[in-house]
């Protein structure tokens, strides 16, 4: 899977496990997800970023577990998608 | 298993908002299941409702979400209670509850909580409640810390 590949697929699993109401390509892929929409975030909150855990979880068969500094790895899809890159790498 | 006064002990809700009755048992990190025994003596059924007594579809969360609460706070590998397990975690979300049947005076609720995800102090699961082998309600809940 290419990274263009994983960050499209972020971008319809987050669309759809949050009811977002916008397409998935309204969604850049360096928009900061948990900053306010005023700020040009996606104002995602900390219950949704349990939603997009689990939906990772789901989708790419890996485990995403909680530790220091990984809100980091959630900054925007194109972090995201490194963050999955790598435990799949892990993983295999 | 947990008595009513362990917890008690484990939960900091108490007299008239602790409703889950006896914890059966406790599959750690995993899962477990509650107790709840409604009698006609709940006094919410004086107007819910008045000739006609069925208990409240968010009692029926609370019940889950307190047997959740009382499952989830031993989740260190020895048994010992964690603090986390002391404090409130707070309801932040409810996600496709479904209420199947009514729950009337004379049932006992059998509750059984299961974990999806817990991701730092947040915590998602899944529940489920049964009255004689029937399915009653059934959903999801989202805690924070």
């Amino acid at each position: 899977m290419t990274h263009e590949e994983i960050v499209e697929k972020l971008k319809s699993m987050i669309v759809g496990r949050l009811n977002l109401g916008i397409s998935p390509d309204e969604i850049d892929k360096d928009q900061q997800l948990f900053a306010s929409a005023e700020g040009g975030g996606l104002g995602l909150d900390s219950i949704e970023a349990l939603e997009i855990v689990v939906g990772i979880e789901e989708l790419f068969g890996v485990g995403v577990e909680y530790s220091e500094g990984v809100e980091q790895r959630f900054y925007s899809l194109n972090t995201m998608a490194e963050y999955i890159e790598e435990l799949l790498e892990k993983g295999s | 298993m947990l008595t009513a006064n362990q917890i008690a002990a484990r939960l900091p809700h108490k007299y008239p908002m602790l409703l889950v009755d006896r914890i059966l048992h406790i599959e750690q990190g995993i899962g477990g299941t509650g107790l709840k025994n409604v009698t006609m003596n709940e006094s919410y059924f004086e107007g819910h409702f008045p000739g006609e007594p069925v208990m409240p579809g968010v009692l029926v969360i609370e019940c889950m979400a307190q047997t959740a609460a009382a499952v989830f706070s031993y989740n260190r590998e020895d048994g010992s209670q964690t603090n986390s397990g002391k404090r409130p975690r707070y309801l932040a979300r409810i996600q496709s509850m479904k209420f199947r049947k009514k729950i009337i005076p004379g049932d006992q609720l059998i509750i059984e909580v299961r974990m999806i995800k817990q991701f730092g102090p947040m915590l998602k699961i899944f529940a489920e409640a049964q009255v004689h082998g029937e399915v009653v309600a059934s959903g999801s809940l989202t805690f924070s810390g």
